[in-house]
């Protein structure tokens, strides 16, 4: 059964959403502070991470940063401010997804949740090449010779996603649909900031990108392969 | 010359030192003249004296040879005449060049014919009786003593020459009447006036010189404090408010110094007050959406529930849920709305401005709103002169903008079609809403942009806007630098343009769309 850790403070919410995700045949697991949550992670890892941005102890995003250092859990933010700057600051934090409270529907929670659990790319070869890495889809690992790097699985997702189809051009909205799983979303900052993300992880020199390249005024596209 | 201008234009400096130097040159002009004139009548005065007692006894001596030798014949008389030339042209003490012009007078009819071979003339080199003015040797016929003129002439050589011509009747024996002159040259004395006036001249170019740079100096000390000032002020401008003026003395410069810093010391605190205010405020934003949207999200999951087992309820629980969902609905876009509002009054909203195609957005926004909530369609008619318009903006927000407009029209559209209609240039573009309902009139129009203002309080309700809408729609509008007008009259509908530049926060120049529907 999958495990969800919802971190937040008020009660009354994460009892409502413990019951909404119960419904949805999801285990809930109930933090209610900030500096409680490395300690919990730790001795039970959830399979996602649903992150409120206030909290008491520690703040959402200082508890996503935690995070990060030690799990590539995916993890969803909470965040009851649409307020660009608060949403960036997730996303650079290591936010995988955010959502804005209230949400339109439980349903879209659900979604947004099951989007990052999912167990994608099971139709792609199993072993994908761009640059100079080397990609394990199924055992979800990325080598560049013999070093490993450590991704976040959203972060995997968005190289595979490019890699699996070298010289495509992805337009940011693409991106954002075969990734996120949004339909229609007009949010580019989710794309562009795991796009630097990611580049600061797989790349030589991220100011020069070779992996996952900038198409100017269009989106993004995998490198030339090096090698064979 | 132009630099010039614009140098004596723009500093205070080069204004104050050029008017002091032309003011002290008009003084000293006027003073060096005055010097001038009365050093030359003086040194003309004293040189005229001289001249004359020196040829009253040139003249005397003269007469008084020629007495005494009136005896004798006329040769020694001619030996005579000769010394008394020799010696009046001799160089006296002070002196210049002395000439002589000795010539018999016509008019002495007697004696020209009594001595006629006997003409004593004497006319010294260069020189002719001509240059003697006519009126100097009339009078000199007629009277007894010295006279005197000056002169100026061409000598035979071609050079001008400035002299001082002094005469008397003379009578020498045994030939008759002459006419003596003694030409006096002047060159000593325009020598000494040249002198004067040069030393005039440079006296006063050194004076200017001096006064210039002097002017600058003191000058300077003034302009400095001003110049630091202006530099400081233009900080401000860029709003950097930790720079003073150093304040070095207690005249009127310290005064405007101290007055100078204590406007900053009041304006930084003004201006860090009413940031502080907007901090506040912003954060009392960011709290309330916080404080209001956690049990808001909350409700909405509970509603949501129960929503969803509506069927298994008794009807008027179902009909309650169904009332429990939609209302919350309206009260998030109330919430949102309120929000956005009080964003906007407190100067924090920003815009994220992208590149993006309209007409995929338009298209969407329709057929979002065309669906949502209508008991009957209406048809809405996309009716774009292009198929791409890519600009510059906030999507978020003109997507905001053009849901709103479509949802008030289709609140006023009766059932009717509403028409969105495209035009574009290389600066701006323009969008429209056209509606064929019952359209507005003119006190109407004047307040359709006002908060929580409704057309018409007893209908508008149907679909539960907020009333905030078209408020925010405008706000959303000029954020961009765009502006949104409106137009309506009864019974013929309503028409909103929104104009947007094409690259956000440029300005815009027209309004590629007019208000005024071609159809109305």
């Amino acid at each position: 059964m999958t495990l969800v850790m919802v971190v937040d403070d008020d009660q009354d919410l994460a009892e409502m959403l413990s019951i909404v995700l119960n419904g949805a045949g999801i285990d809930v697991d109930l933090v209610s502070r900030g500096d409680e949550v490395m300690d919990i992670l730790r001795n039970n890892p959830p399979d996602l991470v649903l992150l409120d941005v206030m909290l008491p102890g520690i703040d959402g995003i200082e508890v996503c940063r935690l995070i990060r250092q030690e799990s590539m859990v995916p993890i969803v933010m909470l965040s009851a401010k649409g307020e660009s700057q608060d949403v960036v600051r997730g996303l650079e934090a290591g936010a995988d997804d955010y959502m804005v409270k209230p949400f339109r529907h439980p349903s879209e929670l659900i979604a947004r949740i099951r989007t990052r659990l999912r167990r994608t790319n099971s139709d792609v070869t199993a072993l994908l090449r761009i640059g100079d890495l080397s990609i394990d889809v199924t055992g979800h690992e990325v080598l560049r010779g013999e070093t490993k790097i450590a991704l976040t699985r959203l972060e995997f997702d968005l190289l595979v996603a490019l890699a699996k189809e070298p010289g495509r051009v992805f337009t940011r909205e693409a991106l954002l649909g075969e990734v996120w799983g949004y339909r229609h979303s007009t949010d580019t900052r989710l794309v562009n900031v795991h796009v630097q993300r990611l580049r600061s992880k797989i790349e030589h020199d991220a100011e020069k990108p070779e992996i996952v390249m900038t198409v100017r005024g269009v989106g993004y596209k995998a490198g030339v392969t090096v090698g064979s | 010359m132009n630099r010039f201008t614009f140098s004596f234009r723009s500093s205070l400096a080069a204004k104050v030192i050029v008017s002091t130097v032309l003011l002290s040159f008009g003084v000293i002009w006027l003073a060096g003249s005055a010097l001038y004139s009365q050093l030359s009548s003086g040194v003309k005065q004293v040189n005229l004296e001289t001249s004359l007692a020196e040829a009253r006894s040139s003249f005397f001596n003269a007469q008084y040879k020629f007495l005494l030798v009136q005896d004798k014949s006329v040769n020694a008389i001619k030996k005579e005449v000769n010394a008394v030339v020799t010696t009046a042209t001799e160089i006296g003490v002070n002196q210049g060049r002395k000439e002589i012009i000795l010539a018999r007078l016509k008019d002495d009819l007697a004696n020209q014919q009594k001595y006629a071979p006997n003409v004593f003339d004497v006319v010294s080199e260069g020189l002719s009786i001509d240059i003697v003015p006519k009126t100097l040797r009339e009078v000199l016929r007629s009277a007894d003593d010295v006279q005197y003129e000056y002169v100026s002439f061409e000598a035979t050589s071609g050079i001008v020459r400035e002299s001082l011509i002094i005469g008397r009747k003379i009578v020498i024996p045994k030939s008759g009447s002459y006419e003596m002159y003694l030409i006096y040259s002047l060159t000593n004395q325009r020598t000494t006036l040249d002198l004067i006036a040069n030393a005039l001249l440079f006296t006063g170019i050194i004076l200017i010189l001096l006064i210039g740079v002097i002017t600058w100096l003191v000058v300077r000390q003034v302009v400095r404090p001003v110049r630091e000032a202006a530099r400081i002020a233009e900080q401000f401008t860029k709003g950097d408010f930790s720079q003073r003026l150093e304040i070095e003395s207690s005249d009127e410069i310290g005064k405007l110094s101290l007055a100078f810093n204590e406007m900053a010391v009041s304006l930084e605190s003004q201006i860090s007050r009413l940031e502080n205010l907007s901090r506040v405020q912003q954060r009392f934003v960011s709290d309330v959406s916080h404080e209001l949207r956690t049990p808001l999200t909350t409700l909405r999951m509970a509603s949501e529930v129960i929503y969803s087992q509506r069927t298994s309820f008794d009807p008027t629980i179902a009909r309650s849920a169904e009332l429990l969902s939609a209302q919350l609905d309206r009260f998030e876009q109330l919430l949102e709305d309120l929000l956005e509002v009080s964003r906007f009054d407190a100067q924090v909203a920003v815009l994220d401005p992208v590149d993006f195609d309209l007409i995929p957005l338009i298209e969407r926004c329709i057929s979002d709103v065309g669906t949502t909530g209508h008991d009957h369609p209406i048809q809405i008619i996309l009716d774009p002169e292009v198929e791409h318009v890519v600009i510059n903006a906030d999507i978020r927000r003109v997507e905001r903008i053009m849901r709103n407009l479509l949802s008030n029209a289709l609140d006023h559209a009766g059932d009717k079609p509403v028409k969105v209609s495209i035009v574009e240039t290389t600066s701006e573009v323009g969008i429209g809403v056209r509606d064929y309902g019952s359209g507005m009139d003119n006190a109407s129009l004047t307040r359709v942009f006002d908060r929580f203002w409704r057309a018409d309080p007893s209908r508008s309700r149907i679909r539960g806007g907020t009333g905030l809408g078209l408020s925010i729609a405008l706000e959303d509008a000029r954020l961009h630098n765009g502006e949104l007008d409106a137009w309506g009259r009864p019974g013929d509908g309503a028409h909103f343009v929104l104009t947007l530049p094409r690259v956000a926060g440029e300005q815009i120049s027209g309004r590629p769309l007019k208000v005024e529907p071609s159809d109305a």
